[in-house]
């Protein structure tokens, strides 16, 4: 038998994985949806009839059909409308106030509000013949004005809503600084800076597939968070929970965009109801390239004061958010920018300000970093310039500010209590891994050679947080010992390719002292694990890694207290060590677990377990060269140094790292979504117009790591996978700055294309008149 | 239209409508689910395949067009007692996938390359011409370049 790196490995290099797209259910139907070309206007009319004509057409609904019907004569269902979709209760993303009066219809029945957004639906006995259903629907649209970008949505010249604003959500972190703060500092700095709407681009596309069997749903999804899927999917149908599954087989990637109940669900778990009949939605790329969430979306304004050693006095953020169309997803997602605004530095005053706007784009919601790389992006592009406006070395001015390691906890002036860091140990480490001063030194070589591309040097510290926000910092789940010696883990995450498979197990069996191939691990269904939260904001290694090492405590407690039971010996002589109980003071009484369990019975032990918010941090270092006549940008080295606590697994946090600096380099030169005065996403050509990073735009990446144990869990694991998106940025950017050495620095808006750069080499330099 | 696509070395005689892509025939019709539709416009190569040892993305090409033809998918890779071939395990030992969406596309890209030429792994530059030409979201890359290089000096070994 072949040693797999990771269980997962088998089946999925092997062809033999299972995702939604592969589950065969006999009958099952495909949905397509008609998709608006305006972003903004009026809907007309809709026009299904043609569609119902095709042969293999099964259905063809616009809202307008689907309204006001008789309820159902099937018992399962009483509803008589299309629900609506519902908002994100978890972690602030959305509120009742912010969606109140803003309906998001899962079909359009009024107002289309973003480009892509469904007027009608078509069922097929397959996809083929539903897309011919739905090249035959006809409807028309009048166009409204487009609100694009935020600032001109947040003047509220056309609402998107009659009589609301456009500005769903206001909020703020910290204090007012006071301005004599601002006038009596040696030094301000200013800049403004986007943060670009950007796809996530899981490889697999979002898919669904509902299955009615009597009065119950079973749902396939690929997902994060199963049980939320659960529980909205029954609310929307008026259903109890529990006659509702949802299973997560493989997922091909989420990277935050997966966890959800997104309008297309709503409109196929009500259509298997109505039809009685399994139907399934399977995301095409174009499709997803239209509707799927964005992440990020900010404009941001700053000032950051210092005193003339360079150490900070004040720190001022203020953003607008483009959320898009409706607030029910992630209006609220950019309070974590503000809570974070802080970054890692004692920065005594901090005030960060939210401002979220619905704008006719497709909703915001987290991505990959999820409000913390805006946060970490603004404040580090502003250290370089303070830096530069002290003629200091960025390094030096990062050192001077740095939270030291003897302040923690350390409660941040926007609101966060740190838990534990030794900031400056991952910036020292950085700058010996990337050999600062050898680049310095090149640097200032080709500096005195005309002839030799500029090259820069640039530096990120950040701060991040992770497991979620209170309320959300816990997960259930249990462990069962079998007769056979087997024992099973269950909880309520889900994988999207984290490997949960094996690094879970593997916990297990190192936490009980056995042999790694008696764990399996159950998770990612609804049916199995009756409670959950998920797989999201960094949270999995962090709280169910916590969860399972306490499952492993209960376990061994109660196998102890049986033992003791079974020899009339108390407990306290009875120890436990390598997966079996002893009598301390009797050596020929020894049993097994599972020998223990045949002679006790079923040993099942289950809770819920909460962890402290955790923060990871770290330093990024990137060294770009620089073609002024092509604008190109050619990363020379990248060096992420991250500390996320006790690792559980370093060979896939290694490559959750590296893969999330790839990430980060995509958002700092390449990605972008580019859309119309009119509200439509110029993505005529698919992804060829979305760059995601190749190998050809991976430079020598060196992922190191310091470690700084988490108080707040048994294990002092912190969440990982999110560094590269956050640190990694600023880092690129600051090098391309760095390297140019422009008097403007708000001239180098990202993603970093070959035009900004050009455009930018030909502005004026540092020192010269502007 | 009757068509024969053999399969894996299976022959499988297929009525198929001449508009359906080869993804969607393997996937459906043949019931090997192992090639995924990661873009359908023949960017991403999650749906590589091998017809006549040809990599050809299959959400481009006619199940028709491929009429007689032998096609190979990420399902034929492993040998004939179920084992795991050279570049399936280096690509478990580099941690070359994580979610596994794109992974069948990587491994018959990679295979194709590879049978074609058993010296490819004294050429850095032309494995990382194949990993440049599909996507992946979740490894950075790097782990793929490693595991095509480890199978191919493992082949490099083998060969006369």
């Amino acid at each position: 038998m072949h040693q797999w790196g990771r269980r997962e490995d088998q089946r999925l290099t092997m062809g033999k994985g299972r995702f939604v797209a592969d589950i065969e259910v006999p009958g099952c139907l495909d949905a397509v949806f008609v998709r608006s070309k305006t972003g903004h206007g009026t809907l007309r009319s809709v026009d299904c009839a043609p569609a119902r004509a095709v042969p293999g057409v099964v259905g063809a609904w616009a809202a307008a059909d689907l309204m006001d019907m008789p309820a159902c004569a099937h018992s399962a269902s009483v509803l008589q409308d299309l629900p609506p979709v519902p908002h994100s209760v978890l972690a602030r993303l959305s509120s009742d106030e912010a969606v109140a009066g803003r309906e998001w219809p899962a079909l359009v029945k009024e107002r289309v509000r973003y480009a892509g957004e469904a007027v009608a639906v078509v069922v097929g006995e397959d996809r083929y013949l539903a897309e011919d259903g739905a090249a035959e629907v006809t409807f028309e649209v009048e166009p409204l004005p487009a609100m694009v970008r935020p600032s001109d949505a947040a003047r509220d010249s056309f609402p998107l809503f009659d009589g609301l604003s456009n500005v769903a959500l206001t909020g703020e972190a910290g204090q007012p600084i006071d301005d004599s703060v601002w006038r009596d500092a040696a030094a301000v700095v200013e800049g403004r800076y986007r943060q670009s709407l950007l796809l996530p681009t899981p490889m697999e596309c979002r898919a669904i597939l509902v299955a009615p069997d009597a009065d119950r749903l079973t749902v396939w999804a690929g997902h994060q968070a199963p049980h939320r899927l659960r529980r909205e999917l029954a609310a929307s149908l008026g259903w109890p929970e529990d006659r509702v599954r949802v299973v997560v087989p493989d997922t091909g990637g989420a990277f935050g965009s997966k966890s959800a109940t997104f309008p297309e669900y709503v409109v196929v778990a009500y259509l298997a109801v109505k039809l009685r009949r399994p139907v399934r939605w399977i995301e095409d790329r174009l499709e997803s390239m239209m509707v799927a969430t964005r992440g990020r979306g900010q404009d941001q304004r700053v000032r950051l004061a210092a005193d003339a050693d360079g150490r900070l006095l004040a720190y001022e953020l203020t953003i607008e958010a483009d959320v898009g169309a409706y607030p029910h997803l992630g209006v609220g997602l950019p309070m974590q920018t503000a809570w974070m605004a802080t970054g890692p530095y004692a920065t005594p005053k901090v005030h960060a300000t939210v401002r979220s706007v619905l704008t006719n784009t497709m909703v915001t919601y987290p991505y990959r970093g999820a409000g913390r790389p805006e946060a970490a992006i603004a404040l580090e592009r502003s250290m370089d310039t303070m830096a530069r406006r002290l003629s200091m070395d960025p390094a030096e001015l990062r050192r001077r500010n740095l939270i030291p390691p003897e302040s923690f906890p350390y409660e941040t002036p926007t609101g966060r209590r740190y838990d534990s860091g030794n900031y400056a140990g991952a910036l020292e480490l950085a700058l010996r891994t990337v050999d600062y001063d050898g680049w310095r030194a090149e640097q200032a070589r080709r500096g005195k050679d005309p002839g030799a591309m500029p090259l820069g040097i640039g530096l990120s510290c950040y701060v991040e947080r992770s497991g979620g926000e209170p309320g959300g910092l816990f997960e259930f789940g249990g462990l069962e010992a079998g007769e056979d010696g087997s024992i099973t883990a269950r909880c309520g995450a889900a994988s999207s390719g984290q490997g949960h498979e094996t690094v879970f197990p593997a916990l297990v069996a190192r936490t009980l002292g056995v042999a790694q191939w008696r764990v399996r691990l159950i998770e990612g269904d609804t049916g199995e694990q009756p409670e959950g939260l998920g797989s999201f904001a960094s949270r999995t290694a962090q709280v169910v890694g916590a969860l399972l090492w306490h499952a492993c405590q209960l376990l061994i407690d109660e196998a102890r207290r049986r033992a003791a039971r079974m020899w009339g010996v108390p407990v306290e002589r009875v120890e436990w060590s390598d997966g079996t109980v002893r009598d301390a003071h009797d050596r020929s009484a020894v049993l097994d677990l599972s020998h223990l369990v045949k002679a006790t019975g079923p040993l099942k032990v289950d809770d819920r377990f909460e962890t402290g918010m955790a923060f990871p941090f770290g330093t990024h270092v990137a060294v770009a060269e620089v073609d002024p006549e092509l604008g190109t940008v050619h990363l020379l080295r990248l060096v992420a140094v991250d500390d996320c606590g006790v690792v559980l697994d370093p060979e896939i946090v290694h490559g959750q790292a590296f893969g999330s600096c790839v990430q980060g380099i995509g958002q700092a030169l390449y990605e972008g979504i580019p859309y119309g005065d009119d509200g439509v996403p110029l993505l005529g050509n698919g992804l060829l117009d979305y760059l995601l990073p190749t190998f050809s735009e991976v430079p020598p990446i060196e992922v190191r790591h310091t470690r700084t144990p988490s108080p707040g869990s048994p294990l002092g694991a912190k969440g990982a996978g999110e560094s590269g998106c956050i640190g990694t940025p600023a880092a690129v950017v600051n090098a391309v700055i760095d390297a140019l050495q422009v008097a403007d620095p708000d001239l180098l808006q990202m993603p970093l294309t070959p035009d900004v750069v050009w455009r930018a080499a030909r502005a004026p330099k540092r020192g010269e008149p502007r | 239209m009757k068509i024969t696509l053999t399969v894996n070395g299976e022959e499988f005689p297929l009525d198929v409508e001449p508009r359906r892509v080869l993804a969607d025939v393997l996937r459906e019709d043949c019931r090997l689910t192992g090639t995924h539709l990661g873009c359908e416009h023949g960017v991403c190569g999650a749906c590589g395949v091998l017809v006549d040892g040809e990599a050809v993305r299959s959400c481009l090409i006619l199940a028709v067009q491929c009429d007689g033809s032998s096609v190979r998918t990420v399902e034929g890779l492993a040998g004939p007692d179920g084992e795991p071939s050279a570049l399936q395990r280096a690509f478990s030992a580099e941690h070359a996938l994580q979610c596994g969406f794109c992974t069948p596309g990587f491994l018959m890209v990679a295979t194709g390359a590879l049978e074609a030429d058993p010296t490819l792994g004294d050429d850095p530059d032309r494995i990382e011409d194949l990993v440049r030409s599909n996507l992946c979201r979740c490894t950075g890359y790097e782990p793929i370049r490693r595991a095509i290089t480890r199978a191919a000096q493992e082949a490099r070994q083998l060969a006369p």
